[in-house]
């Protein structure tokens, strides 16, 4: 999709060049460690210049996939393309990447100038060129006053902009960063994420994040991968992955979805009739339907519900308010179903506060607002 | 009564007392050794002090082939370089491989704490019966500078093995994605910041080689190392140039040790090897 930025050779049409170049593809990645399977069938698309984002909760694979596309780990299966080239089997000083550790990993040796021209120094590039690019590397990162400090009595912003600067000098073709901002202070990570993701547009590298941060994932992916068991449980835009989550690890992981487990009651034209444990739901299916009988799961986000209900509101639930909690934009309510389970109902807008706690309240949602998923009720 | 402060600060005094009591009782012995080597030359081993002179030393300088202990000194001092060379090498490669995982390392592991374990006489008398019917001579700089390896070499590991062990091998790694080769990143990366540890290594070779008696007593072969010439001496005559040799030796011992004092202190300065890395 991306045919600017792609070769321009050209001239008659060149049907081998017909695909547009990726600057990374993953095919069925498998990686085991003794009896545990730590990435199990991966595969991932990342073309030219796109930010993608691996999310998942820890031990679900994603730093270890991640791990494989530098060459720190190697698959037992499946192919790392780097650029169109086979990448499988070569050492990670032969790819054309950069990795930014979670604590940085510098040098503790060196000075924030020598580390940071590591990467042109292994390249065998003129001493003069590398001091000129260190000097306009660390100007353009606003930490050329460090040059000749030491890791040590750096801060941990400091410490970030050094480790970015020491992965990016070499223009890799992809960057791989291990929950990069996971170290810093918290009033740090808004304004490292914006501009991260800022430098990653003005230089058209591909970044690969790995997070467990869904705020992160969402607000910088163009591409969000999540990620459980070692396997990829949804791939998409953002926007994608939040209305139309795809199984109910996805729905349950990402905040803001009930989710809802039960089996097909009577499949209608275009909607199904579900039976769970609190009530009969009314759910559209997107084809092909579901067996009848069979066990399924769908969600419908927080802020789809109501307890102003009309007609268009078919499915219904009684539930208990266990708190309120205010977020100015936002009021959210957390529900204990008569299950057991959590509900969430989410109030936009500056609204007087309408439920209490303890207070037992029917709420509604129209049937369109619920997402059926696939990989049915697991 | 005492707040527990104030408590916890007289603890501090009494063990800071036993403390120095300790390090006099072991400071002691060797500065009597120092101060009875310069007595006059018809002083005795004991006290009191027949006059003060440096008549031992000059003794020790100009001595007759009997009691000439400068040979044994350069034996000793090439043996325990050679040792402590080897043991930085070997417990280096031994401790990497140990990284790594590899399949029995646990047997390798105790297997190379025998060499501490087993009884010195008994290895280096074993060592000498086994020479003897392989028909190999017996010579300081062959078969006792290899059964002081085998002395030498486990502390060496243990150390390497205490520093590689809080080694954040992700600043291996990071230098593998910047392009530099396995062999590289050891030399630019590794081996820089595990350099305080090598140097414990080395004086360890150095220092358990220097004054080992119970591994050479069997195995030096005619030409016996500095530990072995002392005890003949002793056998032989008892007079106060045993310790000026004593202190001559301790002396340069101490020169050794604030060298690398100063080497580890210089090198703290410019590089903190505590990092704030868990895992």
């Amino acid at each position: 999709m991306d045919a600017l930025a792609h070769d321009p050779v050209e001239g008659a049409a060149a049907p081998a060049h017909a695909r547009p170049q990726l600057d990374l593809e993953l095919i069925n990645i498998r990686k085991r460690y003794g009896d545990f399977t730590a990435v199990d069938g991966v595969s991932l698309k990342v073309s030219k210049g796109q930010f993608v984002c691996l999310l998942g909760p820890s031990g679900c694979g994603k730093t270890t996939t991640l791990r494989c596309i530098a060459g720190l780990e190697e698959p037992d299966g499946g192919d790392v393309l780097i650029g169109g080239k086979e990448a499988t089997r070569d050492p990670p000083w032969q790819r054309d990447i950069a990795m930014m550790f979670q604590d940085f990993a510098l040098f503790p040796h060196m000075t924030v100038a020598k580390q940071v021209g590591f990467g042109l120094e292994m390249l065998k590039k003129p001493r003069a060129e590398i001091a000129q690019r260190v000097q306009h590397i660390l100007k353009s990162f606003e930490i050329d006053g460090l040059a000749d400090r030491k890791p040590a009595s750096l801060s941990g912003g400091q410490r970030q902009r050094v480790a970015l600067a020491r992965a990016m000098i070499t223009e890799p073709r992809i960057l791989l960063l291990d929950e990069p901002i996971g170290a810093l202070d918290y009033s740090l990570r808004e304004t490292v994420m914006l501009e991260l993701k800022l430098l990653q547009q003005r230089t058209g590298i591909s970044f690969i994040w790995v997070t467990h941060d869904q705020n992160e994932a969402f607000s910088l992916g163009d591409l969000v991968v999540v990620m459980n068991h070692a396997r990829i449980e949804q791939q998409g835009p953002p926007e994608e992955i939040l209305q139309r989550p795809a199984t109910a690890f996805v729905a349950g992981f990402v905040q803001g979805n009930n989710v809802f487990r039960g089996r097909v009651k009577e499949v209608l034209a275009g909607m199904l009739r579900i039976e769970t444990p609190v009530g009969m739901f009314l759910v559209p299916w997107v084809a092909p339907p579901p067996m009848l009988g069979s066990e399924v799961s769908f969600s419908v986000r927080a802020e789809q519900l109501t307890d102003a209900l009309s007609e268009r509101h078919v499915n219904r639930l009684s539930a208990v308010c266990t708190a309120v909690e205010y977020f100015g934009a936002v009021r959210r309510h957390v529900f204990e179903r008569s299950d057991g389970e959590v509900l969430k109902y989410d109030q936009f807008g500056a609204h007087a506060a309408r439920i209490v706690p303890g207070q037992r309240t029917v709420l509604g949602w129209p049937a369109e607002a619920a997402v059926l998923h696939a990989g049915a009720g697991q | 009564m005492i707040g527990w402060k104030g408590r916890l600060s007289l603890t501090g005094w009494i063990l800071g007392a036993i403390t120095l009591v300790f390090l006099a009782y072991q400071w002691l012995p060797i500065f009597t050794l120092g101060l009875l080597s310069f007595s006059g030359p018809t002083g005795g081993t004991t006290f009191p002090m027949n006059g003060t002179s440096l008549h031992w030393y000059e003794e020790l300088w100009r001595a007759t082939v009997m009691n000439d202990f400068k040979p044994p000194l350069v034996r000793s001092s090439l043996l325990a370089l050679a040792c402590s060379a080897t043991t930085i090498v070997l417990s280096v490669m031994a401790a990497q491989a140990m990284r790594g995982q590899f399949r029995g390392n646990g047997w390798f592991f105790y297997l190379m704490l025998l060499g501490i374990m087993a009884p010195g006489i008994l290895v280096g008398f074993g060592f000498a019966i086994m020479m003897r019917l392989m028909g190999v001579e017996l010579s300081w700089d062959t078969t006792t500078f290899l059964v002081q390896v085998s002395w030498t070499l486990p502390f060496g590991f243990l150390t390497m093995l205490a520093v590689f062990n809080r080694f954040d091998k992700k600043v291996e790694e990071a230098a593998l994605t910047l392009g530099a080769s396995r062999l590289t990143a050891f030399r630019r990366i590794t081996l820089p910041l595990v350099l305080p540890g090598v140097i414990g290594a080395g004086l360890f070779g150095f220092s358990l080689s220097y004054d080992e008696y119970a591994r050479s007593m069997f195995t030096t072969g005619p030409d016996a190392t500095l530990p072995l010439a002392v005890m003949a001496q002793l056998d032989r005559q008892l007079t106060p140039e045993i310790y000026a040799v004593g202190t001559t030796t301790t002396f340069f011992s101490l020169i050794a040790v604030l060298f690398f004092t100063l080497a580890f202190w210089a090198m703290r300065r410019s590089t903190s090897l505590r990092r704030s890395s868990s895992a």
